[in-house]
């Protein structure tokens, strides 16, 4: 075997590896449906045209109610999410929120009374149970 | 046989030493009263308990109640008839003849003196009474008196009782070598069969001789001849080896071989007889009265999986019922009792465990009656590291003008080792209360890390700083 017959032989090898690569690629691209992406979550004191206000991680029981504020963009299909709120490590409540295309914002809310106080966090993941993001806050005095 | 081992199946050597010093001590009150009125008092009085306790197992509740009331007024009229005899037996010896020693009362009187300065007395016709005390001693017995302590001789005897002497007529109390009193008055007897020629010296002699166990002898001035009162026995000594005799029996002093053999004959006798009475004793307060007793003891769990750790049992002291001799309950001490749970079998996870006998140790005379709880409920964990968000725990009130926008740990996460179990339900590590009342704008601030010792067996970090943000509050 001459040095030009192994040159082709190795293109012909590389060649098929490759193709067989771009298949392998493309039917797993094609078996996953297309994520929803979080833009922001943040907890705030309140909401005004779909917007977060008073964004804080402390709130006083006097506010009355704490928000957690999510925006997804882009929402490649319908969709649902979980807000999953705890009281330290103790799951209080789960709220589900439906995520519509193209972009959608969302949010949960509790009352909170003078029992509330203490450290909080809210989880927001996916229907499959991913963890997007943790948001951590505190409810005082 | 099967009774006596039982009998002693729970043989202490506390048990040993009480009744040995029991033994002793009854032992030393019987050297010390022996050959007394108050020793055949106290014996009456070992009767009569006898008697009682013989009628109370024969179920005669009254006599056995009579019984109780004559020993208690018997103890008392013994103490108060035999006050001087009981008074004497403590006046007269040493701390350490109480503890120690056969006494051998006049031991070191010099008998020879006395016999030859008497026998003198007599040869020559004069009168002369001399008291010889024993054990009772002479307190009460005797009135009057001259106080002399002078050295025993035959010329201080001669000298004494001479009839120009101002003491002639009284009698010399010899205690010892030291003529310790002269001119003493005695009692007289009311003796009726004392003979006609007794003259007031003999009947005066005979009083105390009655009344305490004193020796003594009487020289008569008339007839020049030795008489020796001893209680209700009168000799009439012939000469002085006689008299020496005499004078030697009364001392202790029977220098006979046979005299001492039978001497520690009985009071080895004696000895034995107290140590089985104790003995008797022991076995009927150790063995007799069944007491049950209940006691709180702690569970030492052993053998433990080295890399395992106890996170929680249902009980970590169990309740034990024990029986026993009241004695023996009464002087146990928590210490004693020992109840070990081998875990070497045990797994991760709940672990029930049966307590048995064989897992408690109790001291020798002791029964287990019952356990409560029988059972124990212990669950094991191995240690596990985890890495565990910190959160700041904030408290108190931020002022209404700000709002606090970002608290950021440092460090964000911090390395934790624990219970598997217990970590598993953690997932995020705490800080201890921060005050908000003095945070009015950005900054740093240190936190301890709430580390419950329950869970958390190490930390890579008990503290961690807070940076935070304050920023003014949007209206």
């Amino acid at each position: 075997m001459d040095f030009i017959q192994l040159f082709h032989m190795l293109r012909r090898r590389l060649f098929c590896t490759v193709v067989c690569l771009l298949v392998l690629y493309g039917g797993s691209a094609l078996a996953q449906s297309p994520r929803a992406v979080l833009e922001t979550a943040v907890m705030c004191g309140g909401i005004e045209n779909f917007k977060p206000v008073d964004p804080a991680v402390v709130f006083s029981i006097s506010q009355g109610e704490v928000f957690c504020f999510t925006n997804f963009d882009p929402v490649p299909e319908k969709s649902e999410i979980f807000h999953k709120w705890y009281k330290r490590d103790k799951l209080i409540f789960t709220m589900k929120l439906t995520l519509t295309p193209p972009k959608w914002s969302s949010f949960s809310r509790v009352q909170i009374r003078t029992a509330d106080k203490g450290p909080w966090r809210v989880e927001v993941r996916r229907k499959d149970g991913v963890l997007l993001k943790t948001l951590r806050f505190s409810m005082v005095d | 046989m099967d009774t006596l081992f039982n009998l002693f199946s729970g043989f202490r050597w506390q048990d040993g030493l009480d009744i040995l010093l029991n033994t002793y001590i009854i032992f030393r009150l019987y050297v010390l009263f022996r050959g007394t009125r108050v020793f055949r008092g106290l014996l009456g009085i070992v009767v009569l308990w006898g008697a009682g306790q013989a009628a109370l197992s024969l179920g005669l509740i009254v006599t056995n109640w009579a019984m109780q009331g004559v020993i208690a007024v018997a103890a008392l009229i013994l103490i108060i008839v035999f006050r001087n005899e009981i008074s004497g037996v403590f006046q007269t010896r040493s701390y350490i003849s109480f503890l120690w020693g056969i006494p051998k009362y006049q031991h070191h009187t010099p008998v020879d003196i006395i016999a030859t300065g008497v026998s003198e007395l007599a040869r020559k016709k004069i009168g002369a009474l001399i008291v010889l005390p024993l054990k009772q001693g002479l307190a009460g017995s005797v009135q009057g008196g001259v106080r002399m302590d002078a050295c025993l001789s035959r010329k201080t005897l001669m000298s004494l009782f001479w009839p120009g002497s101002p003491l002639h007529d009284g009698a010399a109390v010899i205690q010892g070598k030291r003529i310790v009193t002269a001119g003493a008055i005695l009692p007289l007897s009311k003796r009726k069969d004392l003979p006609t020629y007794f003259g007031t010296r003999h009947r005066a002699a005979s009083g105390l001789a009655e009344l305490t166990d004193a020796l003594v002898i009487v020289v008569s001035e008339e007839r020049g001849q030795i008489t020796v009162f001893k209680e209700l026995e009168i000799h009439h000594v012939k000469d002085a080896a006689s008299l020496e005799a005499l004078l030697k029996q009364h001392a202790g002093e029977e220098a006979a071989d046979k005299g001492r053999l039978r001497q520690t004959l009985e009071l080895a006798f004696v000895g034995m007889i107290a140590f089985v009475c104790i003995t008797g004793l022991w076995a009927r307060f150790s063995k007799g009265m069944e007491t049950l007793a209940e006691h709180q003891i702690p569970v030492e769990f052993v053998n433990p999986d080295q890399k395992m750790e106890i996170i929680s049992s249902s009980a970590s002291s169990v309740n034990l019922v024990i029986s026993g001799a009241k004695p023996l309950i009464k002087s146990l001490k928590p210490g004693q009792i020992n109840l070990t749970l081998d875990l070497s079998q045990s797994v991760v996870g709940e672990n029930k465990l049966t307590i048995t006998r064989n897992n408690i140790l109790l001291p020798p005379g002791l029964q287990l009656k019952q356990i409560e709880p029988a059972e124990l409920s212990v669950t094991l964990d191995t240690l596990v590291e985890k890495e565990l968000p910190v959160q700041p725990n904030w408290v108190g009130k931020l002022d209404d003008k700000l709002t606090m926008a970002l608290a950021v740990p440092v460090p964000a996460r911090v390395r934790v080792r624990g219970g598997g179990i217990a970590l598993k339900q953690i997932s995020t590590i705490f800080t201890e209360k921060i005050p908000l009342d003095a945070v009015n704008e950005s900054g740093e601030i240190s936190a301890a890390l709430a580390l419950d010792p329950a869970v958390f067996k190490w930390a890579e970090s008990e503290e961690v700083k807070i940076q935070y943000q304050i920023i003014p509050r949007k209206k």
